[in-house]
C-alpha cells in the first residue's frame, strides 16, 4: 500500500514525471496501431526532421521563463535560410562551417535588435516580436528575390544533414546539434549564474534588479540567444530539406511555444525547466510523426493535433493542482 | 516596466486642446491625415469612390478588432478568432447551400461564432492557470480543422444562391452598407466601455485581477462573456466575409487575429492589458487600411508593405516609450 | 512638450521617408527578373490606361497565386515580355499570402487602377466570383492561368495542358516506372488545391483503363507543400506499405521533399509527377542513386506568354472567349479556344513536358 502510494507521489510530485509518462503511452498506443514506428530509424528520422522546432524551444525556454514571448523566430530562421541559400546559389561561399556562423551571426543580429528594442525601448515582447516577425519575413523574401535555392544550388553543404562525423559515425549531425544545445542549456539553466539570473528575473523582476541583477541585460542576452538558435535553425532547415524557400516554417512558432508550454513551462515566466522542454517537443515530434503513420484520415489529422494539444496542457494544469494539494497536505503534517 | 505606462498621461496640466491634439489619438488622426495626403500624391487613383469600393474586405477584419480591444485590455489573447471566422462561414454556407431561409442562415453563421468564443471562454475560465494564448493556439487548429472535415476534400464551399448575400454586399450611394454596420458596432462598443460599469470592469480587471476579484467583481464570468463575444464578432465578420467571397474555404480568415491584434496594438491599446483607448484602435484600423489601399494602388511589393507595417508597429510603441525616457531623465538632471 | 511635438513630426516624418523610399524601390522588387516595367508601373502615374490607340498604351495585370515562387514569377515573366512586345503596361501583382482573401484585395486595387485585363492564377475556384463580377461590369477583360476560376466568372482559361492529359501521362509514367503491377502512392499539395484534385481525378479515372488493372493504389497523402510535414508523410508511405513501388507527386514542393527522403534512403521506392527541373535536376538520373528516373512539367515561360497573347486579344476584341474562337499568340504559332470540362472555354498550351536524365542539364538553368 506505501509502495504504491509513493508511486503515485512520484507521479504526481513531478510535472517530468508526469510528462514522461503521456510521452511513454502516446509512443505505446502508436507503437500498437502501427508496429514500425519504434525502429531506430524511424525515431532517428523523427529526431532529425523535428531537430529545427527542438533547438528553437531551447530558446524559447529562456524567453518564456523570463515572462516574454517571441513570435518572430520563424521570420528570422526564414531570413538566415535564405541567406545561407542565395550564399551558395551565387557561389560566394561553401564553407559549411562558415555558412552555419554567418546564419548564427544574422540570428544573433535580430535577435539582438528585438531584445534591444524590448529592453531598452520597454516594448511590451508580444508587440515588439510581431512587428519584427513581418519585417524579417519581408527581409526574407526580398533576399530571395522570388527565388530558392534547390539541391543542385547546395552542392556539399546538404551533405552535413546526411553526414555523421560530429557524432562519430554513430549520430547524425543535425542529431548531434540538438543534443548540443540541450546540453548546453541544461548546464546553463541549472549550474550557472547566467541561468540563475534567468530565473530569477522571471519570477521576480524587481526583486532581481534590487538584489543587484541588470535585468534589461538579462533580457537582451536572452534574445540574442534566441535569435541566434533560430538562425543556426534556418541553416539547418536548409541543410535538411536541401531547399531554401522565403516561407519557410510560416506560422510555425507557435509549434515552439506549444513544446515549451506542454513541457509544463510557463508564460508568465519563472517557471520551466529544458527537460521539460525536451519532453514537450518530442511529444508534439510524436504527434506529427504518428498522425499520417496510424491511418488516420488526412483531413482530420490537424483536428486530432488541436485536440491531443489542448488535452495534454489541461493535464498539464490538472497534475500541477494535484501537486500543489500534496505539498499543502505536507505542509500541514 | 515603461511598457505599461499609458501614453496620455501627462505631467503638468495642459490646456484641453492641447492634450487632445497631443494624446495618442490626437496623434493618430494626425498620421490618418498624412497616410490620405501621402496616398493621394502617389497614386492618381486614390479616390474615396475607390477607396470605399476596396474597403469592404477589409471591414470584415475590424469587427474581430472590437472585442479584441476588449481582450487585450482585460490583458488576453484570442489568435483563434480567423479560424472561427473559417468555421461560421463555412458552416453559414452550407446551411444556405441547404435551402434554408436567410435569417436561419444569418443565424446558424452567428451561433457557430459564439459556440467556438464560449469553447474559448470554458477552457480558460474552468483552468485560470492556463495561458490563453496556447489555449486558442489549440483551438484554433481544432476550428480550422472540423471546417476542414467539413468541407471534405474539395477543401471550398461556394454559395449555389448569391442573391441575398449579394444584397448585403450593397450600397447607399458609394458607401457599402458593411461600413455603416462597422460605425454602429464601433460606437456601441466605444460605449460600453466608456460609459458603463461593465466597461470599467474591463478596466479594472486588466490593470489588476486579483484586486478586482476581491472588489467584489466575477472575473471569470466577465472573462468568459468577452471570449464569447469575440466569438460572436467573428460570426458578424464570416457573414459579411461570405458576402465578399460567395463562399468560403480552408485558408478564409488566415492571419486575420494578427491583423486585428497589430490595429488595436497600433491603436495604443496595451497587450498587458488595462491601458488603452477604443478610439485610438478605430483610428488606427482606419490608418492601416487606407495605407494598405494607397500602396496597393501603387502596386507596391506586399511583402515591402508587411516590412512598413511591421516597422509602424514596432516605431508606434517605440518612439512615445524613448521619448518618455528622454524627458524622465531630463527632469532627473534638472532636479539633480 | 517639445518632446511631444517633435515625437509626432517623428513619426509624420518616418512614415513619409518610408513610404518615398519604398515607393520606388518597391516597384523594382515586385519583379525582379525584367525591372523597367514594373517599376514604371510602380512609379504610380503611368498605371493609369493612357489613350494612345492601339494595343499599346493598355494595361494589363497578371496576379500570381502567391509571392516568392520561381514558377509564378517564371509565368509573369512571360506575360510581362509580351505585353512589352506589344507595347502595353504590365502590372504583376503577387498577394499578400497564398489565400483567395488576398487575391480579393489586389483585383479590387486593380479596378481602382482602372486596367484593360486581369489574368488570374487563382487560389480558389469560387472565391473570387463576387470580385471578378464586379471586374466585368467595369468593362476589364478575365482571364486566368495555371489554376482556374469557375466559368461565370472567367471568359477563358488558359490551360498548361488538358486534365486527362496530364493525368493520362502520370498514369502512364507510374505503369512504366513500376513495371506495370504493383503498389503506388500519391503524396499532393493541400487537400482543397484545385488542381491537385483534378489531376488525381483524372489519375483515378485513366486507372480504370484495363492496362493499369495490377496497379494498386494504396493511399493519397497530403503534404500541405510545407517540406517538414511532406517529408513526415512520405516517411509513413514508406514503413505502411513496405511493397510500395512508385509514389506519384503532382507538386513541386512535395515532389522535391519526397525525392529528398527516398534519395537520402537509398529506397528502392521511385518517384514521378510534377516538379521544377531546377529543383529536381538534384534528383534525377536513371540510376539507383537518384531517386526519380523522370517527371513532367510544362513551361512555365511559354504559360505566361501564351496568358498574354491572350489578354491582348481579349482586350482587342479578336476573341471573346467563345468556343472556336482562334488567335495568333505570334511565335508560338495560332491557338483555338476550345470547351472545358467544367462548361467554360479553355485554350490549351501543349501537352506536358517529359524532363529525364538526357535533357535535364539543358532545362535547370531556365527554369
Amino acid at each position: 500500500m506505501s509502495e504504491k502510494k509513493s508511486l503515485w507521489k512520484i507521479i504526481t510530485g513531478s510535472r517530468e514525471v508526469s510528462l514522461l509518462l503521456v510521452l511513454i503511452v502516446l509512443c505505446a498506443i502508436v507503437q500498437i496501431l502501427s508496429p514500425s514506428f519504434l525502429t531506430i530509424k524511424s525515431i532517428m528520422d523523427m529526431l532529425k526532421n523535428n531537430s529545427v522546432i527542438m533547438i528553437m524551444s531551447t530558446g524559447m525556454l529562456g524567453v518564456l521563463l523570463l515572462g516574454g514571448i517571441d513570435i518572430s523566430i520563424a521570420s528570422t530562421l526564414a531570413f538566415s535560410g535564405m541567406t545561407v541559400g542565395m550564399l551558395l546559389k551565387y557561389d560566394i561561399i561553401h564553407n559549411a562551417f562558415l555558412l552555419f556562423l554567418i546564419a548564427m551571426a544574422i540570428g544573433a543580429a535580430c535577435g539582438c535588435l528585438i531584445g534591444l528594442v524590448i529592453s531598452r525601448g520597454g516594448v511590451l515582447p508580444i508587440i515588439a516580436t510581431m512587428g519584427f516577425m513581418y519585417i524579417y519575413r519581408g527581409f526574407a523574401y526580398l533576399i530571395g528575390n522570388s527565388q530558392w535555392a534547390s539541391a543542385e544550388n547546395l552542392g556539399d553543404f546538404k551533405n552535413f544533414a546526411l553526414n555523421k562525423t560530429l557524432g562519430l559515425g554513430l549520430l547524425n549531425n543535425v542529431i548531434v546539434i540538438v543534443l548540443i544545445c540541450y546540453v548546453i542549456f541544461f548546464i546553463v539553466m541549472k549550474w550557472t549564474r547566467l541561468g540563475r539570473k534567468v530565473y530569477a528575473v522571471g519570477s521576480n523582476p524587481e526583486a532581481a534588479a534590487v538584489s543587484g541583477i541588470h535585468t534589461a541585460n538579462i533580457k537582451l542576452i536572452v534574445y540574442t540567444i534566441m535569435g541566434m538558435l533560430a538562425g543556426l535553425g534556418g541553416a539547418l532547415a536548409v541543410a535538411v530539406y536541401s531547399s531554401a524557400q522565403p516561407n519557410m516554417l510560416y506560422g510555425r512558432e507557435m509549434d515552439v511555444i506549444a513544446s515549451c508550454v506542454i513541457g509544463g513551462v510557463s508564460t508568465t515566466g519563472g517557471r520551466g525547466t529544458v527537460v521539460g522542454t525536451l519532453l514537450g517537443s518530442l511529444i508534439l515530434a510524436v504527434i506529427a510523426k504518428a498522425l499520417p503513420l496510424v491511418g488516420i484520415d488526412a483531413l482530420a489529422q490537424n483536428t486530432v493535433k488541436g485536440v491531443i494539444i489542448l488535452a495534454v496542457i489541461i493535464l498539464n494544469v490538472v497534475t500541477q493542482r494535484m501537486m500543489d494539494r500534496n505539498n499543502l497536505k505536507g505542509r500541514e503534517m | 516596466m515603461a511598457g505599461k505606462s499609458g501614453r496620455t498621461l501627462s505631467i503638468t496640466q495642459e490646456s484641453s486642446w492641447k492634450k487632445a491634439v497631443f494624446s495618442w489619438e490626437g496623434i493618430l488622426i494626425l498620421l490618418f491625415i498624412a497616410v490620405n495626403i501621402l496616398c493621394i500624391c502617389i497614386s492618381p487613383n486614390y479616390n474615396l469612390k475607390n477607396v470605399l469600393r476596396e474597403m469592404p474586405k477589409y471591414l470584415t477584419e475590424v469587427f474581430l478588432l472590437l472585442p479584441m480591444a476588449y481582450l487585450l485590455l482585460l490583458g488576453e489573447i484570442d489568435i483563434s478568432v480567423g479560424a472561427s471566422v473559417c468555421l461560421s462561414a463555412t458552416m453559414a454556407c452550407m446551411a444556405c447551400n441547404a435551402g434554408l431561409p436567410f435569417p436561419l442562415v444569418l443565424l446558424v453563421g452567428l451561433a457557430v461564432g459564439t459556440l467556438c468564443g464560449a469553447v474559448n471562454g470554458f477552457i480558460l475560465t474552468r483552468f485560470t492557470e492556463l495561458p490563453p494564448m496556447i489555449v486558442t493556439l489549440g483551438t484554433q487548429i481544432v476550428f480550422r480543422g472540423i471546417a476542414e472535415i467539413t468541407l471534405g476534400s474539395g477543401g471550398s464551399i461556394s454559395l449555389t444562391n448569391t442573391k441575398q448575400f449579394h444584397a448585403m454586399a450593397g450600397k447607399i450611394g458609394p458607401v457599402p452598407y458593411m461600413f455603416f454596420v462597422v460605425i454602429l458596432a464601433a460606437a456601441i462598443y466605444m460605449v460600453v466601455l466608456g460609459k458603463t460599469t461593465f466597461g470599467r470592469r474591463v478596466y479594472a480587471i486588466g490593470s489588476n485581477s486579483l484586486a478586482s476579484y476581491y472588489a467584489g467583481i466575477h472575473v471569470q464570468k466577465i472573462r468568459f462573456f468577452v471570449f464569447t463575444l469575440a466569438g460572436f464578432m467573428a460570426g458578424v465578420s464570416a457573414i459579411f466575409l461570405t458576402s465578399v467571397l460567395y463562399g468560403a474555404n480552408t485558408t478564409t480568415g488566415n492571419g486575420f487575429e494578427m491583423d486585428a491584434i497589430a490595429m488595436a496594438v497600433f491603436g495604443g491599446i496595451s497587450t498587458a492589458g488595462g491601458k488603452g483607448k477604443l478610439l485610438g484602435a478605430i483610428i488606427s484600423a482606419f490608418t492601416i487600411i487606407c495605407l494598405r489601399i494607397g500602396l496597393g494602388q501603387i502596386n507596391m511589393n506586399p511583402q515591402v508593405i508587411l516590412v512598413i507595417l511591421g516597422a509602424l508597429l514596432v516605431l508606434a510603441v517605440l518612439l512615445p516609450n524613448l521619448a518618455k525616457k528622454a524627458r524622465s531623465m531630463g527632469i532627473m538632471a534638472k532636479a539633480a | 512638450m517639445k518632446r511631444k511635438l517633435f515625437c509626432v513630426l517623428l513619426c509624420a516624418a518616418m512614415v513619409s521617408s518610408l513610404l518615398a523610399g519604398c515607393g520606388g524601390g518597391g516597384g523594382s522588387s515586385s519583379a525582379a527578373p525584367a525591372t523597367p516595367a514594373s517599376s514604371a508601373s510602380g512609379d504610380g502615374g503611368s498605371a493609369a490606361p493612357a489613350t494612345d490607340g492601339g494595343s499599346g498604351g493598355k494595361t494589363y495585370a497578371i496576379v500570381t497565386k502567391a509571392a516568392g515562387n520561381p514558377f509564378n514569377e517564371k509565368v509573369a515573366e512571360g506575360f510581362q515580355k509580351v505585353i512589352e512586345e506589344q507595347g502595353g503596361t504590365c502590372i504583376v501583382r503577387h498577394p499578400e499570402a497564398a489565400t483567395a482573401d488576398a487575391q480579393v484585395s489586389v483585383i479590387q486595387s486593380l479596378i481602382s487602377q482602372g486596367v484593360n485585363s486581369i489574368c488570374i492564377a487563382a487560389n480558389d475556384e469560387n472565391a473570387l466570383q463576387a470580385a471578378l463580377e464586379e471586374a466585368r461590369d467595369e468593362g476589364i477583360n478575365i482571364c486566368c492561368v495555371d489554376s482556374k476560376v469557375n466559368k461565370d466568372s472567367r471568359q477563358t482559361f488558359v490551360n498548361q495542358a488538358g486534365v486527362n492529359e496530364i493525368g493520362q501521362c502520370l498514369m502512364e509514367a507510374v505503369y512504366d516506372i513500376s513495371g506495370g503491377e504493383g503498389d503506388w502512392a500519391i503524396l499532393s499539395a493541400t487537400s482543397q488545391a484545385t488542381n491537385q484534385n483534378a489531376w488525381i481525378e483524372a489519375m483515378k479515372t485513366a486507372m480504370q483503363d484495363e492496362k493499369y488493372s495490377k496497379l494498386n493504389l494504396v493511399e493519397v497523402a497530403y503534404g500541405d507543400d510545407e517540406p517538414q510535414k511532406s517529408t513526415d508523410q512520405t516517411q509513413a508511405l514508406l514503413s505502411k506499405y513496405p511493397d510500395l513501388k512508385v509514389i506519384c507527386a503532382p507538386t513541386t514542393v512535395g515532389i522535391n521533399a519526397a525525392a529528398k527522403v527516398l534519395q537520402d534512403n537509398q529506397s528502392p521506392v521511385k518517384l514521378t509527377g510534377l516538379g521544377l527541373p531546377s529543383e529536381m535536376a538534384e534528383y534525377i538520373g536513371d540510376d539507383d542513386a537518384h531517386s526519380c528516373p523522370y517527371m513532367y512539367l510544362w513551361n512555365p515561360v511559354d504559360l505566361g506568354r501564351l496568358g498574354a497573347y491572350t489578354s491582348v486579344a481579349l482586350v482587342d476584341g479578336t476573341i471573346t472567349g467563345a468556343t472556336g474562337d482562334k488567335f495568333s499568340a505570334g511565335d508560338m504559332g495560332d491557338y483555338e479556344v476550345v470547351a472545358a470540362d467544367d462548361g467554360g472555354t479553355e485554350i490549351i498550351l501543349g501537352a506536358p513536358f517529359k524532363f529525364d536524365p538526357a535533357n535535364i542539364n539543358d532545362w535547370k538553368d531556365v527554369y
